[in-house]
């Protein structure tokens, strides 16, 4: 019972501008004199326009099956040992902040990360929990909502050679919903770790040259034309065709997918694994310009054995290359890539699950599924670096302060964007939707 | 903790801010502290599980996202949304060392506070001090907090049921009354969750007055206690209406489409050609494209029976058998088995005759709920070896037989639909003592655990009556399941049925039946499914009777009036092949078929129907694994993928350029690019070119001088085969 903080003579103010205001005066983040009025004011703003977003572009990192907050980025070293776990958190140059020791790397750059600790959802089965952190929308019998990527591929500027949301090197099942299939990713197939990586059919097939693909792109025209003369919302082209028909005829495009063109430096760096060169085919994506990369890593649902699926990755492994190690090198490599580069203030890196994991250890040495809290992880867009968002409580079970909602870090992922959240979005029967509803930005990040 | 500690606690949490007095003083009228003062006898205290409950859940406390959770809330777990009132009043009573109420200082009580404002509270302010809901808790505390007479609710009306109305603006103003046991007869009106399907269509106010923002057809499911009751708003499309009268009907069905046109004012697209229609119903019960010769016998055929006759001898083709196979084993989840092939083969096989024989669906249900034996040939035996456990069991029989998504049930019940934990826990315990191996046998071992009361589940008709523990239970589930008058599984079946012909089923998904779900034409899903059990189960003649319906022979014409609708059949809705009937249609275009590997040359893609085949095209039209759900079908990697693969893959290509196919062997007859065209026409599309698109594709084939004629042709035949005419059904 420790939040039993007394108010009510502003109940006018929400209660999370309050606890806000409260965690900084005794928690101190180093964020500098925030103050009431600075709150007020950031509320003022984002009821209005925007303010010139930074970001440019997205590389959502998607750890599939939801990561253990627990062994990544909210260690509990004082809870019960069935609660703490095997592993033991590392300090990191911020002072206050220490992560899991499985995280070397990651430690060592947390001056540019935020890590959120309070987020909480109530779904906790995979299908329902991945539809409300990549749309920010809880799911609807009615209505398939549109995940973030395809969101930025419909309002963001027109693909250019390159599709505007890709997905490496698979997708997880939520894609355009009702903006239509042609805002769904890109999907590249394959394991950009091997030698002979390739997309899928970007080649021309053997015999079939150029002049031959204008041509059939030209006798297709005249079928669309024939189907428009019946039906009278037919659209002009179909734009998956259009689309492909601009990748297959760009060379640039296909270069783009050509890991083998980096230095062998750069690649050593990311790793040897699908993660890390994934990272890497992400960073090559947007820095030609495509607005919203996701790279897909499995496995992390690990209801067994976490010290050889988080750690090891294989039984008597003397190096651990289980999944957060993999994470922690193609992560950090990522982030200080795109520093470097010159990039991460113009690239939005969000690193997440779709929900935690239970505080208490089960009987097969893993961990079950936790909506209640769990951890994000952003970079980049200019969010101000070495700070920590909420925490959760004791055991890593419920938030303590500061509890942020998939629709808050929805909200705020848009605002990022540049993506004005209440914008509306318009179902294929005219219906308006907007991109965010109910959300409320995390004044922190943005 | 010792006593001491927590008395502080207590008293901590008990001292309200001076600030928070000072407020509620000057908000509040002095009479009211006067009345309440006043009231301290017993009289008319609330009866806990009737009247207290339900302002907890129209707070939204015991949600599934609140309290109401399975682990619950802040260490406060109520049952979601009120199941079982036992549970909850203890909770609220005396679980928490009894703070939650205080009986020294009843507006001091937790239950009171937090939800209200006074104390920090998780989930906002939920409750208003000034509101109803407020003064009922409180005046319930003070008369002690008593569980009541428990009393039942036994009528729960809403007022409207069904509204009706020209005028979007029109507030309407709802009301909902309950009966209970003891005879009272209460207005429940704001103490009802009104909860839209669609919340952009509608909205509900504070106050309980509905308004709707769309024209159309919406639904409002009214929650109080138990009940869910569906409350249905219509707004029609236009303000004019639409003279049905001379429309032609063959039955009931039409009945119902043009009775919902009429009330929707939507006008109805003319009647599709005779060409079109063939296309559209060959596809439909077999899979294929018509042949180009029996679409001329039958543009030649001037009986009036012609129809009928077409689509009796399109159920009787094997091809009929094939493609319905594949769509029973789409919806049973079949699917190989590790190092065991022939599971799959046998199930498939015997899935096949059953279908072949035109076998009643409740005979073919019985099968698969009862067989036992070896799976390597006892078909219908590997029924529940396609799921993991008796829970899986449930859940496959829940969405295949009872259209019914169980799953909510495992960990609480449903809060949409009427199953319980018990009907979960109860229908997984009648698959409990099943073997699961190669020989599928009922055993002696075997129970499943319900987590509500902690003991091994009875095995149940889920939502009818427990069946005992002793024996196999499955006989009478099935029993249950497939007798006459349950016409459940009837209701289930037609609708998939419904969705296969229409693109669109009457309830919408096709796995999720249930009150709070209603068809879009509730009238003639129960005149279909009365229809369905009335002729033996049969696939073949409720399949027939919906193809020669005039509904379904509707064209695509988009009308004025009908562009924005998608679910009242005022026209034919356009659909995508399914990915084997559209592998099979580019193979019977080009002449060359696709090699599967383990399956003769030859083989067509709507006879693989184990999904676990390798196929790389079939995949990436968006073919279904069966490893999870896949009533809708699904599409894998988007569409992009797809046109890649039509652009640069061997799907088309390969066969574009075969020495074999349709095109090279018309080029080495001599044929001309005006023969080539028609020919290709009639294949794909069902009819011949218009003379000007004709003389459109003379035109673009003609040959330059630094040509290649026959490369030309191929790239009209891959824009044929990648054109929407082609793609879709329409």
């Amino acid at each position: 019972m420790s939040a039993l903080s007394l108010r009510s003579d502003v109940r006018r103010l929400s209660r999370r501008d309050c606890v806000k205001v409260g965690s900084l005066a005794t928690v101190g983040y180093g964020l500098g004199g925030l103050s009431l009025i600075d709150a007020w004011r950031g509320r003022a703003a984002a009821a209005g326009t925007l303010a010139a977003a930074k970001a440019k572009a997205c590389i959502l990192l998607w750890l599939d099956g939801g990561p253990s907050h627990l062994e990544t980025f909210d260690p509990k070293p004082e809870a019960p040992a069935e609660v703490r776990g095997p592993f033991r958190p590392m300090r990191t140059p911020i002072s206050g902040i220490e992560i899991s020791e499985l995280l070397p790397r990651t430690a060592s750059i947390v001056d540019k990360l935020a890590i959120v600790r309070s987020m909480t959802s109530p779904l906790g089965e995979h299908g329902l929990a991945n539809h409300y952190l990549m749309t920010g929308y809880q799911s609807s019998p009615v209505l398939q909502y549109p995940s973030y990527g395809s969101v930025v591929s419909h309002l963001g500027p027109p693909a250019t050679q390159l599709p505007s949301h890709i997905a490496i090197p698979e997708s997880r099942a939520f894609g355009a919903g009702f903006l239509g299939s042609e805002h769904d990713p890109f999907v590249t197939g394959g394991d950009p770790s091997k030698a002979d990586f390739q997309v899928r059919d970007l080649d021309f097939f053997p015999g079939v040259d150029e002049s031959r693909i204008r041509r059939r792109r030209e006798y297709l025209a005249e079928f669309d034309a024939m189907q428009s003369a019946i039906e009278a919302r037919a659209p002009a082209a179909d734009p998956a065709f259009e689309q492909a028909f601009r990748m297959v005829t760009s060379a640039q495009a296909k270069a783009a997918f050509d890991l083998s063109a980096e230095p062998a430096s750069i690649r050593a760096r990311y790793g040897p694994k699908m993660f890390g060169q994934s990272c890497l085919l992400a960073r090559r994506l947007v820095e030609r310009g495509v607005p919203f990369v996701s790279v897909l890593n499995v496995g992390w649902d690990t209801h067994t054995g976490l010290v050889l699926q988080l750690r090891d990755g294989f039984a008597g492994a003397k190096v651990g290359v289980g999944l957060v190690p993999t994470f922690d090198q193609g992560f950090s490599a990522l982030i200080e890539d795109l520093d470097q580069r010159g990039m991460l203030e113009e690239t939005l890196v969000v690193a997440m699950g779709e929900f935690g994991r239970t505080p208490k250890i089960n009987t097969g040495g893993g961990r079950d599924h936790w909506p209640r809290v769990f951890s994000v992880v952003m970079a980049g867009a200019g969010i101000p670096g070495g700070q920590v968002i909420g925490a959760s409580d004791r055991v890593g079970e419920s938030p303590r302060d500061r509890p942020v909602t998939p629709s808050d870090l929805a909200r705020t992922i848009y605002t990022l964007l540049g993506i004005h959240p209440d914008r509306e979005l318009l179902t294929s029967d005219g219906r308006p939707v907007s991109v965010n509803q109910g959300g409320k930005v995390i004044r922190e990040l943005v | 903790m010792n006593l001491a500690s927590w008395i502080g606690v207590v008293v901590l949490a008990a001292i309200p801010h001076p600030d928070a007095l000072a407020d509620r003083a000057a908000s509040r009228p002095v009479s009211v502290e006067g009345t309440r003062a006043g009231r301290t006898g017993p009289q008319q205290t609330a009866d806990f599980d009737t009247e207290i409950l339900p302002v907890l859940t129209r707070s939204g406390c015991n949600a599934g996202a609140c309290h109401g959770a399975a682990a619950g809330r802040g260490d406060f777990n109520l049952s979601l949304l009120g199941a079982d009132p036992a549970a909850d009043h203890e909770a609220i009573v005396h679980h928490f060392e009894g703070r939650r109420v205080d009986f020294a200082r009843p507006e001091r009580s937790l239950i009171l506070a937090k939800p209200s404002g006074d104390l920090d509270h998780g989930g906002d302010v939920v409750l208003d001090q000034d509101g109803p809901g407020f003064q009922r808790l409180l005046d319930w505390i003070r008369s002690g907090a008593p569980r009541g007479a428990s009393r039942k609710l036994v009528r729960f009306e809403i007022t409207p049921r069904r509204h009706r109305s020209d005028d979007l603006t029109e507030p309407v103003p709802l009301r909902a009354e309950a009966e209970f046991d003891d005879g009272v007869v209460a207005d429940v009106t704001r103490w009802t969750v009104w909860t839209p399907l669609d919340s952009a269509a509608v909205t509900i106010d504070e106050r309980s007055v509905a308004r709707v923002h769309r024209r159309g057809q919406h639904v409002v499911t009214a929650r109080f206690l138990d009940r869910v009751v569906p409350v249905e708003w219509i707004v029609p499309f236009s303000d004019s209406d639409f003279d049905f009268s001379l429309e032609p009907r063959a039955d009931f069905i039409d009945d119902a489409i043009l009775r919902t046109l009429t009330e929707l004012r939507l006008p109805a697209s003319p009647p599709a050609s005779d060409s079109v229609w063939l296309r559209r119903v060959t596809l439909d019960l077999t899979g294929r494209l018509p042949l180009a010769s029996v679409a001329d016998t039958f543009a030649s055929d001037g009986s009036t029976d012609k129809r009928a006759s077409m689509v009796e001898s399109l159920v009787s083709s094997p091809a009929f058998v094939d493609y319905w196979t594949l769509q029973m084993a789409r919806w049973l989840r079949l699917h190989s088995l590790t190092n065991e092939p022939e599971a799959a083969v046998v199930y498939g096989r015997w899935l096949r005759s059953q279908i072949a024989l035109d076998v009643g669906l409740d005979r073919v249900a019985e099968q698969l709920l009862t067989a036992t034996g070896d799976s390597h040939v006892v078909g219908p035996a590997n029924f529940g070896r396609m799921v993991a456990d008796s829970r899986g069991h449930a859940e496959l029989v829940g969405r295949f037989f009872l259209g019914a998504r169980l799953g909510c049930a495992n960990c609480h019940n449903h809060p949409l639909d009427r199953w319980t934990q018990d009907d979960y826990h109860g229908l997984a315990a009648v698959f409990a003592k099943l073997e699961r191996g190669r020989i599928v046998e009922y055993g002696t071992r075997g129970a499943v655990t319900n987590p509500r009361t902690g003991e091994p589940a009875v095995a149940r008709i889920p939502g009818v009556r427990d069946l005992g523990d002793d024996g196999d239970a499955r006989a009478e589930l099935s029993k249950w399941l497939t007798a006459s008058e349950n016409r459940l599984f009837a209701r289930v079946t037609v609708n998939r049925l419904w969705r296969a012909m229409f693109g669109r089923g009457l309830v919408e998904p096709t796995d999720d039946l249930r009150e709070t779900n209603p068809a879009t034409h509730p009238e003639l899903l129960e005149q279909l499914a009365d229809d369905f059990v009335q002729n033996g189960y049969s696939l073949r003649h409720t399949l027939a009777r919906i193809a020669l319906s005039h509904t379904y022979a509707r064209s695509g014409t988009v009308l004025e009036g009908n562009a924005g609708d998608d679910r009242f059949y005022s026209r034919a809705f356009r659909r995508p092949l399914p990915p084997e009937v559209l592998a099979d249609a580019i193979s019977d275009v080009t002449g060359v078929p696709d090699l599967y590997p383990g399956h003769p040359r030859g083989t067509r893609s709507v006879s693989i129907i184990d999904p676990l085949t390798p196929s790389r095209s079939l995949d990436l039209l968006g073919r279904c694994s069966r490893v999870a759900v896949c009533d809708e079908g699904a599409a894998n990697g988007g569409a992009l993928p797809a046109q890649l693969h039509l652009l640069n893959g061997d799907l088309i290509n390969r066969k574009l350029g075969d020495e074999s196919s349709q095109l090279s062997r018309l080029i080495a007859a001599g044929k001309t690019d005006a023969e080539i065209v028609e020919h290709h026409y009639r294949q794909a599309l069902g009819h011949s070119p218009t003379s000007s698109q004709l003389q459109r594709w003379l035109g673009l084939l003609a040959p330059s001088e630094s040509d290649d004629r026959r490369q030309r042709l191929e790239d009209f035949v891959w824009s044929l085969l990648n054109s929407r005419p082609f793609k879709e059904n329409h």
